[in-house]
């Protein structure tokens, strides 16, 4: 096996592996506090990589600086999904919660496409094509920033869930529902800042995309698929293990290039996928179920 | 647009109670009847144009429907068919959101609301969906856009097809790519196919695969990448590909993906002779050649092309720059010829019969089309005998709109030098 | 209860003698209906009644499909066997899926990512085998005949399609009153009280998933002789997994007449909003549409339209 080409692709494999991970940061956070799987959430993270990219095009700012605005933006999104749906389906049977959520992302899809056509839009930003050699290996600068930024947001959001009391009280209701109701917590309000909270996270990470990959209105589900392999290897409304758990997934794609073709990578992730889901349901990182 | 069909309806209201009132003179004047073109002119003939409007191919299913759209106008600006009392055609429009049952489900929907002949639909999986239909329901189905051989297999009687099919893109490429090696001098020794996992990416790179091992050219294949439709990142991909160190690549991708593709290949510094796509989109459109830039120039293509010296193409090219701002491109071109053909068969025909229009269109022998080819003409499968593919080259040039040049057949040339091998991409 | 039979009876005639009065383009509205209740009755056999989550039935469809081509196209079988034989396979299937999701007890959210990847990883291997047309799918021909399921104009199909929903109908109906449909049914209220009272809840989860992938397969079968076409990407893709529940959740999830409603509805809604915003250029507005409305009855019949159609009909149907 050829050893630089080996280590090329784990570096390459961790680099966006950290960007999963803050993609399915949101996801878990949301299954976390409200139980409910969110199909949307490729969907939102696309909304967040347009917001960027026509920041970018007409006022010029970087989709690095604007990343902030966006987040704030699709936090509106998402506080306004969870209160107009979500909110009204979560003592639903789960049948009947998939629905929402999956109608949820087509609408987003197709307001994408209505508003800005289905282009594939690749805006050419400072350091779009910028790289580092290290000796015969390549680290490509746009990545290796999403994965720094990737990082400090996780632990900005972490920092977050421990000291404010807003995040405390996101934490007791992901602990215990009835719990946190009991001790007088205003639990649709927590929902609805979560949510938003999920969504902001998942258009950071994908404003760290938009100068890796081009966007269009359908690149949405791939994400949202790999979001959800992300979450199982992590664990379920485990935050640190989704960030593990997209390092994990970022890599075994990555390696997996060396012996199959990339049409079957996904097949290496949901196999992973049933095995973890039967053998560690509490995920990889997970303690005792 | 909806505002500008409702005007035209309204003329073409107005001009048909004018005929009807010619008619009722004809009538007063002759004790034998009206003239014959007056009494069988419908007042419009209906044409149900099937595209990719929604769904992952949207970008290209737009600009065919408008491609479509262009040409009927300009037929019916121009007198539409005069064989029968210059009646107008009417584009029913159908939206195949990229899956074959909704492009059947519409198809079936545009002969209902009175079709006579169906045109589209870019994908040749809807394009075989449509084709059983159209047999099924005996309606005459003129493909504008749609490659794959299989399609004129069945041997469907009212089937024909404009483009060109698979087979014929590939014996093309390699005709070129046998030219390209004359021509420059160079033989590449090894290569790496890159290919998009669809029905299109896997048919083009397997035939041009086959048929490159059957030419006897010393060429080895030294790697074979396959990556899905709609993927968002290569890096992996790319790594493997320098490990392979290839002289020459040859891509078969979509719009999209070839971004991915020539942004990575540039941060890892791969070298190449020289990029050569057997048959993919991607590596052209204005875009494309927009954002890229410098990385785009030198890559060479094998497609059917645009014949921008035609008169066909310059009317629908500026007809297309006033309703989008956009060139008419291969897709659109190809989808501007179809109400040309079927208008020309219909002129011919003299009536909207199945049977007629069938004749017509089987002896078809249309020249004044907007793209590279001889006079479209179908053999006994429906296929279009003319079609023939070009190569061609971004090359370095001030205006952006000129960049694209095509270097053969040497007849439609707007290049007489062809870049090969190129410099690399982080040299220029 | 009388009246709500000579209702139902009185239904079916004016389905009967529509084909006379309808073009081919409203046959083909109706035999989507008629094909997506199916699915949705095939796929409320598991999910309905049992309350496990399959957002992965697209697999048995596709199952059914691709079998009953191959078998048609390498050995010259007619599909009507085909298509049993397909039945067979896709229970197979689904009971090894169901083995693996209730031998280790994956409820809820566990067992819906178990059959989405079961379906995913279908669809990536098939997209592999060349025999089965791989990316290309497979093209069929078209040689009508009635051995052969293919027919030139659409009314056999209509009838076809009639009577699959009709048996699904009724195949649901003997289920719903039988002692297994009820065991079903406790272990959708509750598995772990059904499991306290004795009920094999094993063997009841096991036998419901197996019908209903058989049932769901047969339709996969029809569809490929009605379409002419099969493709990885739309037999087991994802898309297919959506539609395919969407019009037993509208129309009323676990009722014998939720599936059927729920296509009688939404299936012309999409066709027709789809023909009335692809003339105006609004590309894509009928699917936000769609989506509005598909969540809109979630939201505010969350037991499903049935339940209003019921009230609705009560003085018919109750009257002496």
């Amino acid at each position: 096996m050829d050893s630089a080409l080996a280590l090329q692709l784990l570096i390459q494999g961790i680099l966006l592996g950290g960007v999963y991970g803050l993609i399915a940061l949101g996801l878990s956070l949301i299954f976390g506090v409200m139980g409910v799987i969110n199909f949307a959430h490729g969907q939102i993270m696309v909304m967040g990589m347009y917001a960027s990219y026509w920041i970018f095009v007409l006022l010029g700012i970087d989709p690095y600086v604007s990343l902030v605005a966006v987040a704030a933006i699709i936090f509106v999104l998402g506080y306004a999904i969870q209160y107009l749906v979500v909110n009204r389906i979560l003592d639903y049977p789960e049948a009947m919660q998939v629905l929402p959520l999956v109608s949820t992302g087509l609408i987003l899809e197709n307001i994408a496409l209505l508003l800005w056509g289905p282009d594939h839009r690749s805006p050419q930003t400072a350091l779009g094509l910028d790289s580092i050699w290290m000796g015969p290996v390549m680290v490509d600068t746009s990545r290796v920033i999403a994965f720094s930024l990737a990082i400090l947001i996780t632990g900005l959001i972490f920092l977050f869930l421990k000291k404010t009391t807003m995040g405390k009280r996101i934490r007791a209701a992901s602990d215990n529902r009835t719990g946190a109701v009991l001790v007088g917590i205003n639990v649709d309000r927590i929902n609805n800042f979560s949510f938003g909270l999920g969504a902001a996270t998942t258009a950071a990470a994908g404003c760290l995309l938009v100068p890796i990959m081009p966007i269009s209105p359908y690149i949405a589900h791939d994400f949202t698929t790999a979001a959800f392999i992300v979450v199982i290897l992590g664990g379920m409304g485990n935050l640190p293990g989704a960030m593990a758990g997209g390092l994990v997934l970022g890599v075994a794609e990555s390696l997996s290039t060396l012996v199959l073709p990339a049409t079957l990578k996904q097949v290496v992730s949901f196999t992973l996928l049933i095995i973890i889901i039967l053998f560690r349901p509490q995920g990889l990182f997970g303690g005792k179920k | 647009m909806d505002y500008k069909t409702m005007k035209q309806n309204s003329i073409d209201r107005r001009t048909f109670l004018k005929l009807s009132g010619a008619a009722g003179i004809g009538i007063a004047a002759s004790t034998f009847g009206v003239p014959s073109f007056l009494h069988a002119a419908p007042e419009t003939i209906k044409i149900g144009s099937i595209q990719p409007v929604t769904g992952p191919l949207a970008i290209i299913g737009q600009g065919t429907r408008l491609g479509n759209q262009l040409a009927v106008e300009y037929i019916n600006a121009n007198g539409g068919i005069k064989s029968m009392g210059g009646a107008k055609i009417e584009l029913l429009l159908g939206d195949s959101e990229s899956k074959p049952e909704v492009g059947r489900q519409e198809a079936d929907r545009l002969i209902k609301e009175g079709a006579s002949i169906l045109l589209g639909p870019f994908q040749s999986d809807v394009a075989m969906a449509i084709a059983t239909l159209a047999e099924q329901r005996q309606v005459p189905f003129v493909m504008d856009v749609a490659a794959l051989d299989d399609i004129t297999k069945k041997g469907y009687e009212h089937v024909f097809r404009i483009f060109i099919t698979s087979g014929g893109l590939v014996a093309g490429a390699l005709k070129y790519y046998k030219t390209l090696i004359e021509i420059s001098g160079v033989t590449p020794a090894t290569a790496v196919v890159a290919n998009v996992g669809d029905a299109f990416g896997k048919g083009m790179s397997d035939g041009f695969l086959k048929m490159l091992e059957s030419s006897g050219l010393p060429i080895k294949i030294v790697e074979r990448i396959q990556y899905p439709l709609g993927i968002q990142d290569l890096s992996a991909e790319v790594a493997k590909i320098k490990a392979a160190k290839p002289d020459i690549l040859f891509p078969v991708s979509r719009p999209g993906d070839s971004v991915i593709l020539l942004r990575e290949l540039y941060k890892q510094k791969v070298s190449l002779m020289g990029i050569f796509g057997p048959g993919s989109p991607g590596w052209y459109e204005p875009d494309f050649v927009k954002d890229m830039d410098k990385l785009a120039y030198h890559t060479l293509v094998n497609v059917p092309w645009i014949n921008p010296s035609s008169p066909s193409y310059q009317r629908g090219n500026a007809a297309f720059q006033k309703a989008v701002g956009k060139n008419l491109d291969t897709n659109s071109a190809y989808a501007y010829t179809g109400p040309l053909v079927i208008a020309d068969a219909l002129e011919r025909a003299g009536s909207t019969k199945r049977e007629a229009i069938l004749k017509a269109l089987r002896e078809t022998n249309f020249k004044d089309h907007p793209v590279v080819g001889g006079p479209v003409k179908f053999d006994e499968k429906g296929d279009n005998t003319g079609a023939m593919t070009a190569l061609i080259q971004v090359q370095p040039d001030p205006d952006l709109q000129k960049r694209v040049k095509i270097v053969l057949p040497k007849e439609f040339a707007q290049s007489d030098k062809i870049v090969f091998p190129a410099p690399q991409l982080w040299e220029r | 209860m009388n009246r709500t039979y000579i209702l139902l009876g009185l239904i079916l005639a004016v389905l009967l003698v529509l084909p006379l009065m309808l073009s081919k383009y409203m046959l083909g509205i109706f035999i989507m209906m008629y094909y997506y209740a199916y699915l949705g009755q095939s796929w409320n056999v598991l999910t309905g009644y049992t309350g496990h989550i399959s957002l992965g039935h697209a697999l048995y469809v596709g199952i059914g499909a691709y079998t009953s081509v191959f078998l048609a196209q390498r050995y010259g079988l007619s599909p009507w066997i085909g298509m049993f034989a397909g039945g067979v396979l896709a229970s197979l299937i689904g009971l090894f899926l169901g083995f693996l999701g209730f031998r280790f007890g994956l409820r809820g959210v566990y067992f819906v990512i178990l059959t989405i990847a079961f379906a995913e990883i279908t669809r990536l291997i098939v997209s592999h085998i060349d025999a089965l047309g791989s990316f290309t799918g497979i093209f069929l021909d078209f040689n009508p005949s009635f051995k052969n399921f293919q027919f030139k104009g659409n009314i056999p199909y209509y009838y076809i399609s009639l009577g699959f929903m009709v048996m699904s109908l009724i195949v649901v109906r003997i289920l719903e009153t039988s002692k297994a449909g009820r065991f079903m049914v406790a272990i959708r209220e509750d598995e772990e009280a059904a499991k306290a009272l004795g009920v094999n809840t094993f063997k009841y989860n096991m036998f419901a998933i197996a019908v209903s992938a058989f049932m769901t397969s047969l339709g996969g079968c029809f569809y490929a002789n009605y379409i002419f076409y099969l493709h990885p990407n739309t037999m087991f893709g994802m898309s297919l997994n959506i539609e395919l529940i969407l019009r037993p959740i509208v129309g009323g999830l676990g009722t014998l007449f939720g599936p059927v409603v729920g296509s009688f509805i939404l299936t012309p809604l999409s066709e027709v909003s789809r023909a009335y915003f692809a003339k105006g250029g609004m590309e894509g507005l009928h699917l936000v549409i769609y989506g509005i409305i598909t969540i809109l009855v979630v939201l505010f019949m969350p037991k499903g339209i049935i339940v209003y159609l019921k009230k609705w009909l009560k003085p018919i149907l109750s009257k002496e």
